[in-house]
Formats: C-alpha cells, sequence, structure tokens
C-alpha cells in the first residue's frame, strides 16, 4: 500500500548514492548478519562486539599528509620533518583508542514512544547511560549522533552520567511500524575515524490513524445482526442535561456554566446523564468517506472526542468488534485497532537499509 | 477537544522545532571555540616562517588575520567570495612572476602561506577548517625546515598541539582549557610510539633533488678580497661542529687532536686577478659535473691510510654548497662529493643544519702528479704587477734551486722580517703585495697566504691559496670541537715534486699561538668577534661558572644535532643492535608488535577502556543482599517497594521472631531515608550508622 506522504515540512536526507548499487541480497544478509551479532534488544550496551571503526574521508587525507611530509622530510633528510610525520601517525593511532572509547560502554535504552499519529513526525526517546567516571571530562562520551537509516540524527554533544533525547522518523502512515536500527556514530577526538554502531533497540510502535475532523455519528447496533440499525443516529450533545454540580479543576472548561459563571454563581460544571437506552457504537460502515482511509481517520478523531467525553462507546470494524467501555486503556485498544485494520499482523518492514527481517 | 488537539499541535510543534535545534548538520557551523583556536594557530604557524615570507605576502596575511579577529569579536562580516577568489588569483601570479628571482621553495611557500591566509577569512564549514588544519601541519613542517634547535622544536611542537586543538575543539565541546590539556593529552600519549617508530623507521636517501631554500649566504664566500676574511673574524656565529669518533665515544672526552692539524679546508682558490682570490674555472666546471655520476676520490695507498680520523661534521646552513673537511676527506654521506682540489661538496644548498660524515687520512699525500693544465693555473700571475715581490721571488729562485728549500726560505722570510698580524691592518694600494710585503707589514692571514702564493708561483713554483677554518673550540662536556666564523683562515699550498700538494701556513710563522692554541689565544674577543655583537653566549668564556652552563647547553644541542638531528641509517644500526643484539626483521617486528600493544594498552588504560562500571551504591548492595537472604527463607521481596516490604515482614514474621521483624524495620526506615530524602552531610552520616548497626543484627539473626 503505497500513499504519498507529503514531506516538504521535514528535512530527510537522501540515501547515500551508492547505497543503490548494493543488491538486495547483500543488504538482507548483512541484516541477518547484525541481528547475530547485535541482537535486539530493550537495552543494549555497546562493546567492542558491536563497534565498527573506519577512517574519515579526513582521516585518508591525514593518511595522505603523513605520506607527503614523510616523502618532504626525506628528500631534505630532515629528521625532525619525518619525527613530525611519525607523530601525526602515532596521533592517529592514539585517536582509534579514544574513538573507540568514545562508544564503549554507552548504554542505550529505549523508551516507550509517545503516541504517534500518521503523517507526523515521530520521536523515540531513547536513554543513553554511561559508566565514565563523571569526573574526567576527556574519557566521557562526546558528540554522540544517533539517527535512523536515512534520517535525520540527533547530536549529543556530552553524554555525562545519563541523557535523554529523542530520534525522530519522518511520518509514516498508519499501522505496526518498525523503526529499524539505530545508528550510533562520532567523529570524536579529530574526526580521524568514524566509530559506529547499528543498534536495534527492539522497538515495535504502532501509528494511529490520522484523525480528521468530522461529527460524531453513533449508532445502535445490535448484538444479532451488525448491519442492520433499529435505532436512528444519535447526535452527541443530545444528551439528557441533568443538573449543575460544583466545578472541580481539571474538569473540561467546555462544559462550564458561563451564563451561571456570569451571573456571579461560582464556576458550575453542567452535568449530564451518561446516555441511557441501547449502547452506542462507532461503526466503520456507517461512517461516511471517500476511501477507507478517510473513513478510519474520522474514526480516530471520533474515538478521540468521545474519550474525551468520557462516554461510553464501543468499535465495529466489519468482523472486529470491541465492546462498550470508556477511560483511557478502552481509548487506546480502539485507536490501536483502527491503526491496525487491513494491515497484515507482519507487516512490520520498513523502508531501510538495516532492517531486521523477522 | 478543538482546544485539546490545538494544544497537541503546539506541543508538537515546539517539539519539533526543539527537535530542529538540536539536529544540525556537522558541516555547518563553526563553534567559537574553534574559532579562537583557529585564530591562535593562525598566528603561530605564520610567525615561525616570516623570514621566508615576502613582504607582500606578510602584509596579506596580516590583513587576513585582522579581519578574522573582526570576524570573531563579530565586527565585520566574511568577505565575499569573488574578492577573496580574485586575490588568491592575483597573489599567485604575482608568486609566479618573481619565483625565479626568490627561488622555487621560497615561492612555494608564500603561495602555501598565502592560500593559508585567504582560506582562513573564507572558512565557512567545518570542511575548511579541515583544510587549513592540514595546511598548518604542512607549514610547521616548512619550519622545522630552517630551524632545528631544540627550543625551536618545542616551541614548533607546541605550534602543532595549537593545530590540533582547532580539531579537538570540532568535536569535543567544552572549555578551552579542556581543549588543550586533552590535546596535551593526545600529544603525550602519542610520543612513545612516535619515538619508537622515529629509531625503527627506516630512513631513505633523498628520492629525487629537491629545491633549496634561498637565503643571504653566510660565512666563507667563493671570491676572497684581502678583507674578507677580516669581517668573518667580527663574527661570532657558529659556522660547523666536529665530533671526533675517538673523542666522543671517549668516557674522559680528553681532546686528542692538536689544534695546528685542525685546518679544515672549505674552498681552493687557484685564479688572483691582482685584487681578488678566485676559484678557477677549471675547478667550478668540476663542481658542475659532480650532477651527473656522483665524483669521488681514490682511496690513498694502504701505507698513507694510517691514523684515520673518523668524524662527524654538522654544519650550520650557510645557503653554499662547500663542505668542510681534514685533508684528505672522503664521505659516504648522501649527496656530496669528492672534488680533485680535495674538498667536499654537497649537491645541494645547505639551507638547513646538514650531517655528514667524513673520514680523513692526514698521512696520505695530495695529488702526486699534477696535471698540466692544473700546473699551467697555479702558475699564472697578472702580468705587471707587484714589481717589487716579483724581484723578490726571483731573488729566492736564484738563492735557492730546489723548491722545498725555496719554500722553507720564503716562510723564514717571513719570520726574520718585522712583520705584524692585525686583524685590522692599515689599506693597501694597487699593487697589494708589494704594499703589503714592503710598506705595511702587517696583515693577517689571507694577505701571507696571498703573499706566500705570489712569491711562490713567481719563483715558478705551482701554489694556490686555501681558505676555510682552522681550530675550534673544544667542548670538554660532549667531547666536540665548535668552530665559529671568526676561526675562518686562508692559508697556502704548493706543489712539490714526489710530494704533491703541501700545506704552508705563513701566519704560524708570524703568530704560532694563532695555530698553536687557537684563535682565541692570539685575540681578545673584545676586539674582535665580541665587537659587533654584544648579545651573544660567547661573552660567558670569561666567567668560569657561566662559561660551565654555556658548555653545557653547548652539548645538549650537540647531542641533539647528533641523535636526533642526524640519525641516519648507521645510528639507527646503532640502536637497535643495543637494544636487540643482532638486527634481524624478525626481530624488529617482535619489537614492534610488543611495543605497539604495550603502547596501545597504556593510551587505552589512560582513555578510560578500562573503568568497570562504578560500584554499586553499598548501602543497596547490603539492603539487597538481606533481600536474597529473606528470599531464601521463603519471604521474597518481588517488585515490592521497601516500605510495603517491611510491612509484609512485620506481619509475617513478628510473631515468630520479633526481634528481627524489629530490626529489619528499623533497617529499612534508615535505608528509605538515606535512598529518598534529602539529608544533610551529618543526617546522612547518622543514618549510615544506624543502618549499619541494624544491617549486621538482622545478619546475624538471619
Amino acid at each position: 500500500m503505497k500513499k504519498s506522504v507529503k514531506t516538504e515540512a521535514h528535512y530527510q536526507p537522501k540515501p547515500k548514492w551508492y547505497t543503490r548499487f548494493i543488491p538486495q541480497r547483500i543488504k538482507q544478509r548483512w541484516g541477518r548478519w547484525l541481528n547475530k551479532r547485535i541482537p535486539p534488544n530493550k537495552q543494549v550496551a555497546l562493546t567492542h562486539k558491536s563497534i565498527f571503526i573506519l577512517p574519515s574521508g579526513f582521516g585518508i587525507a591525514w593518511f595522505m599528509l603523513i605520506g607527503v611530509l614523510y616523502l618532504f622530510g626525506t628528500n631534505y633528510q630532515n629528521n625532525l620533518v619525518i619525527g613530525l610525520s611519525l607523530l601525526l601517525a602515532s596521533l592517529l593511532h592514539t585517536c582509534i583508542i579514544y574513538s573507540y572509547k568514545n562508544l564503549a560502554g554507552l548504554t542505550l535504552t529505549s523508551q516507550t514512544p509517545p503516541e504517534t499519529q500518521a503523517n507526523q513526525s515521530i520521536a523515540f526517546p531513547v536513554t543513553l547511560t554511561s559508566k565514565a567516571k563523571p569526573d574526567n571530562k576527556h574519557t566521557s562520551h562526546q558528540q554522540i549522533c544517533l539517527n535512523f537509516a536515512e534520517q535525520r540524527h540527533v547530536r549529543l554533544t556530552d553524554i555525562g552520567e545519563s541523557s535523554q533525547s529523542s530520534i525522530t522518523f519522518t511520518p509514516q502512515e498508519r499501522g505496526r511500524f518498525n523503526p529499524g536500527r539505530i545508528k550510533v556514530s562520532s567523529n570524536f577526538p579529530l574526526g580521524l575515524f568514524r566509530t559506529w554502531s547499528y543498534v536495534d533497540l527492539d522497538i515495535h510502535h504502532i501509528i494511529y490513524a490520522e484523525p480528521k475532523t468530522s461529527q460524531v455519528s453513533l449508532t445502535s447496533l445490535d448484538d444479532d445482526n451488525s448491519s442492520e440499525f433499529e435505532h436512528g443516529k444519535l447526535q452527541s450533545g443530545v444528551d439528557d442535561y441533568k443538573g449543575l454540580k460544583t466545578y472541580v479543576e481539571g474538569e473540561s472548561l467546555k462544559q462550564v456554566a458561563w451564563k451561571q459563571w456570569a451571573q456571579g454563581r461560582g464556576m458550575l460544571t453542567k452535568e449530564f446523564a451518561q446516555p441511557e437506552g441501547k449502547p452506542v457504537w462507532l461503526s466503520l460502515d456507517d461512517t461516511d468517506g471517500n476511501s477507507l482511509e478517510q473513513k478510519l481517520s474520522k474514526l480516530a478523531w471520533q474515538v478521540n472526542v468521545l474519550s474525551q467525553g468520557q462516554q461510553v462507546f464501543g468499535l465495529a470494524l466489519k468482523q472486529q468488534v470491541i465492546e462498550q467501555n470508556s477511560g483511557e486503556i478502552h481509548r487506546k485498544q480502539c485507536q490501536q485497532l483502527i491503526a491496525l485494520y487491513g494491515k497484515k499482523i507482519t507487516d512490520a518492514t520498513v523502508e531501510t537499509g538495516v532492517n531486521d527481517e523477522k | 477537544m478543538k482546544s485539546n488537539d490545538s494544544f497537541s499541535q503546539t506541543a508538537q510543534a515546539k517539539n519539533d522545532k526543539k527537535l530542529f535545534i538540536e539536529q544540525d548538520n556537522f558541516n555547518e557551523n563553526i563553534g567559537r571555540n574553534t574559532l579562537f583556536w583557529l585564530l591562535m594557530t593562525n598566528a603561530l604557524v605564520l610567525f615561525p616562517l616570516y623570514q621566508d615570507a615576502t613582504l607582500w605576502s606578510i602584509g596579506i596575511c596580516g590583513i587576513c588575520f585582522v579581519w578574522r579577529v573582526g570576524i570573531y569579536f563579530g565586527k565585520v562580516a566574511a568577505p565575499p567570495k569573488l574578492l577573496v577568489t580574485s586575490l588568491a588569483v592575483g597573489a599567485a601570479a604575482t608568486l609566479a612572476l618573481v619565483a625565479k628571482e626568490i627561488g622555487m621553495l621560497n615561492a612555494l611557500v608564500n603561495l602555501l602561506l598565502l592560500g593559508y591566509a585567504l582560506k582562513y577569512i573564507e572558512m565557512r564549514q567545518i570542511r575548511d577548517v579541515k583544510v587549513v588544519v592540514l595546511v598548518g601541519y604542512f607549514l610547521i613542517a616548512f619550519a622545522l625546515l630552517e630551524r632545528q634547535s631544540i627550543l625551536d622544536t618545542i616551541q614548533l611542537l607546541f605550534v602543532c598541539l595549537v593545530n590540533t586543538c582547532v580539531l579537538i575543539s570540532v568535536y569535543q565541546h567544552s572549555s578551552r582549557k579542556i581543549n588543550l590539556s586533552f590535546g596535551f593529552k593526545l600529544f603525550l600519549q602519542s610520543l612513545p610510539l612516535a619515538l619508537l617508530l622515529f629509531v625503527v623507521f627506516p630512513r631513505l636517501p633523498p628520492l629525487w633533488l629537491a629545491p633549496s631554500m634561498k637565503n643571504a649566504t653566510t660565512g666563507l664566500s667563493d671570491e676572497v678580497s684581502l678583507g674578507d676574511i677580516s669581517k668573518l673574524t667580527r663574527s661570532p656565529s657558529l659556522a660547523f661542529r666536529v665530533g671526533f669518533d675517538n673523542e666522543t665515544n671517549n668516557t674522559d672526552k680528553l681532546q686528542l687532536v692538536p689544534n695546528e692539524q685542525l685546518y679544515w679546508r672549505a674552498l681552493v682558490m687557484e685564479n688572483y686577478d691582482g685584487t681578488t682570490w678566485k676559484q678557477s674555472n677549471f675547478r667550478k666546471n668540476e663542481q658542475r659535473i659532480s650532477y651527473g655520476p656522483l665524483p669521488k676520490r681514490k682511496l690513498p695507498h694502504t701505507i698513507e691510510q694510517s691514523n684515520p680520523y673518523n668524524y662527524q661534521v654538522i654544519t650550520e646552513p650557510t645557503y653554499q654548497k662547500w663542505l668542510f673537511g681534514l685533508d684528505q676527506s672522503f664521505t659516504n654521506t648522501e649527496q656530496v662529493a669528492e672534488l680533485n682540489d680535495f674538498r667536499l661538496f654537497s649537491l645541494r644548498n645547505i639551507d638547513q643544519r646538514f650531517s655528514y660524515r667524513v673520514t680523513s687520512y692526514p698521512n696520505s699525500s695530495l695529488e702526486l702528479s699534477l696535471p698540466p693544465i692544473a700546473k699551467r693555473i697555479n702558475l699564472t700571475l697578472p702580468k705587471e704587477t707587484n714589481p717589487k715581490t716579483q724581484a723578490l721571488a726571483q731573488q729566492f729562485a736564484k738563492d735557492y734551486p730546489l723548491p722545498r728549500d725555496r719554500i722553507n726560505a720564503m716562510m723564514g722570510y717571513f719570520a726574520e722580517q718585522p712583520y705584524f698580524y692585525t686583524l685590522s691592518p692599515p689599506p693597501i694600494g694597487a699593487n697589494q703585495v708589494d704594499d703589503f710585503l714592503f710598506d705595511n707589514k702587517a696583515g693577517f692571514c689571507s694577505h701571507y697566504a696571498s703573499a706566500l702564493v705570489f712569491m711562490a708561483r713567481s719563483s715558478g713554483i705551482p701554489a694556490r691559496m686555501v681558505a676555510g677554518y682552522q681550530g675550534g673550540e673544544y667542548n670538554p662536556k660532549a667531547g666536540y670541537y665548535s668552530i665559529y666564523q671568526y676561526m675562518a683562515h686562508a692559508w697556502t699550498e704548493v706543489w712539490l715534486e714526489g710530494q704533491g700538494w703541501v700545506r704552508f701556513d705563513p701566519t704560524a710563522m708570524i703568530a704560532p699561538n694563532r695555530i698553536l692554541d687557537g684563535f682565541d689565544a692570539m685575540f681578545a674577543g673584545q676586539d674582535s668577534y665580541l665587537q659587533d655583537s654584544p648579545f651573544t653566549s660567547l661573552r660567558f668564556k670569561e666567567i668560569p661558572w657561566l662559561n660551565n652552563i654555556r658548555l653545557q647547553l653547548a652539548s645538549l644541542d650537540f647531542y641533539w644535532s647528533v641523535w636526533v638531528l642526524s640519525f641516519d641509517e648507521e645510528r639507527q644500526q646503532q640502536v637497535l643492535s643495543e637494544l636487540l643484539g643482532e638486527v634481524n626483521s624478525s626481530k624488529i617486528i617482535v619489537l614492534m608488535i610488543i611495543s605497539f600493544s604495550i603502547i596501545a594498552l597504556i593510551i587505552a588504560y589512560f582513555a578510560g577502556v578500562f573503568t568497570v562500571r562504578p560500584k554499586q551504591d553499598p548501602i543497596i548492595k547490603r539492603y539487597n543482599l538481606i533481600c536474597t537472604k529473606l528470599a531464601k527463607k521463603g519471604y521474597s521481596r518481588n517488585t515490592m517497594p521497601p516500605q510495603a516490604f517491611a510491612t509484609f515482614m512485620h506481619h509475617t514474621v513478628s510473631e515468630q521472631q520479633p526481634q528481627l521483624a524489629e530490626d529489619f524495620n528499623k533497617m529499612t526506615e534508615h535505608f528509605i531515608a538515606l535512598q529518598y530524602q534529602q539529608l544533610s552531610d551529618k543526617q546522612i552520616e547518622q543514618h549510615q550508622i544506624l543502618f549499619k548497626r541494624y544491617f549486621r543484627k538482622v545478619k546475624m539473626s538471619l
């Protein structure tokens, strides 16, 4: 299911030009190898097993400088210039250790991501903890970049003992979403080496359908025959007005009886009776819309509104039904059902370079 | 609902914005710390090169630096790209035009300097910073060509460090002090491996003849007018140093070579036009063709090879090509030719301290059979000059038919007549030798040498003037000789049948002290080399303890020159064989691997690779210990918080073991206090004591 997602407002780095020359089979094999080497986990500590080091472009330029200086020193038979080139070479060696150390010992822990809707940037919160001594400024983890493949990176200048960060992902469509592996990288200390690791924090996120404002349309649903409606539609707001009660902080301002407040009777809330009679249902069949997505979006909005109003409602998406209930957990269940409607359960594929195959 | 929705949207937007600030492209902005370090580096890298820069380059570098300072303080904007480009093109074009004049290498240095300065003002990205840093290292290398003393090396090492700090500041967002100390740490940890590589890494001969620096020449010149050497006697600067193997390797550093043996040949002057002595074109030609196959002289007969001198000469830059050696000198050093007039000749300009090894055979004879062309050259005199001297020479020829006797008589003549040795002789007219020999009767080495050659030639004996240095100041701390410019000397060489060229030094007849005990025995420094140089360490010669320090420092510099600056393949073999015994490649590989891993381990230790996770808080550890012990007894804590667990324990255990329940309750109380409450130091101490007490009690009862 391809849907063009408008991403103009979001920055998305282009994939590297050479990635398209790598055949899919090799990518898959690479993914499998990574899964074996750095298995997905909620908490991953970086060790020598999971850290890769290669000279950066600048490191190669540095190599060339060493060569040129050595030649220069040889031609002029100048030992100090040769010494300088050897010192720079030795610095390279020192830097390998420091760049390795900059990632080694870093522990990444995934946090539950906040609720996200389709077509909205996703932020995956991650906690980074270090075992470095806090008093030694030189041994802490510095300039750590975090990003998902081909996604914008977050740079943390200094981890300290522990740090929080959110790694973003460009908007996705609704459904299950696995952002793949996080690339943890750093160029510390001199930019001569690039140290990196691909960490899979075993993130399985459900992206809710994008809510679309519509009218709340509740249906009475016959338990025996789901397609038959005995009762007419009940518009929201026609609930019976029960009376006034004193306002309790945190209650919706919408329900404050402003007229009475203006009369100087203090903050009062209009109290509505729970709808009586037949229970109310949100039903996919009964939602207007041009496409399934639009219908689902409208349902998602309605679920939010009804939950906000603490109403009891049930959700019926064809054969999948959630019994009437109210409250936050109920809302989440409903949203998840909407999000996953029509999606295969195994649909966890993400178009990233390093994703895990399951 | 709507309000809530819009709120969540704004929150999302805010969140996005926050993320946006966090997310920056690595290659975009140059941090302020980096800018500061760049300013420092720029000044430090350019300063040691001021001598090589043309006035124009200095000007442009200065403007760029001031501009950059302006950018740093936010007073001016970055210059437009067009301006920088046109400046760069203009500067390169000008340099290309004057390249011939100032020399290729100087032009290259200037080009790099300008590129460095201009790149420096138009820097926008981290990429540019990296380019500037790399060029900075190259400029430091250029500076090292000319500045090789210990102090200069330390200074330039510091410049390297600051240059590296630029990179550190890109990747380490800390204060400048931390940047610097981290850079220092990196350097310090890199030094051992660098030293090891320095010792082990192969030294190659120069791969091609690289252009050399052009600069004002110092020391002797290849044309000697009679006044020239007296100018040199005013100079207290070091010309070269010599370490004889038998002296430097001696533990007591006794001087073994007598002063009168130390005639350092540098130039041979065979052409006299009545005013100046010059190298003959014949010899100049020989110099020129030495760029083809390197000329080497034939070793003397084995009998003549007795008592050789093996020594190392370290010459200061002269920006000339002749080298110094005792007769008869042979060398194995690359790019050093042995010429037929017994000189050593370097193929490249000596534009930096240069070291070469020489073997001299003092007992060997020089050129037993003189080629006709050399004979002709060495008998030629300008016509109709110095008639009185010519007449005197004819007289000698008549009185002493044998050349050997005649020369000795001429030498004797200088001793008998009231000649006077002085560094400031009265002026001489058109007939130089006549004026000197018969009117002034006062002069210094080149006057006497010139007069003797003139007399010898006009009496029919081939003779020539040799210029060089005589003597040397022996440093007993390290066992080497320092030869200063003021020791410049000129003497005569006479060709005798069956003996070859024989050295005759008329100065020895007039001022024997000059030759036997050196220049300083003859003249007071104040009258000669100290006259024009008020600030030279040679002034300390008068004060014993200061002189002692001077000699110590000088010997330090000598060791530096020998062991670092002229650390060549031979020294390398020497050091390696001392370390490893017999040197072979497998031993070297093993040495490298072992020291490599040791160094890596040490660096890793200091980098904090082995830091273990900080130990668990002892309080928590103790509490957990009790919990596991309780769990073994069947009272599992599971996920209960401490308070709840204590209550649970109280309910379950109080009947059977009331003491334990009580103690555990107390222990938990203090544990909670220590873990979750804000306490003063004193309170913490109290709670800790009580916690430990109850911990022990609980542990005992379990």
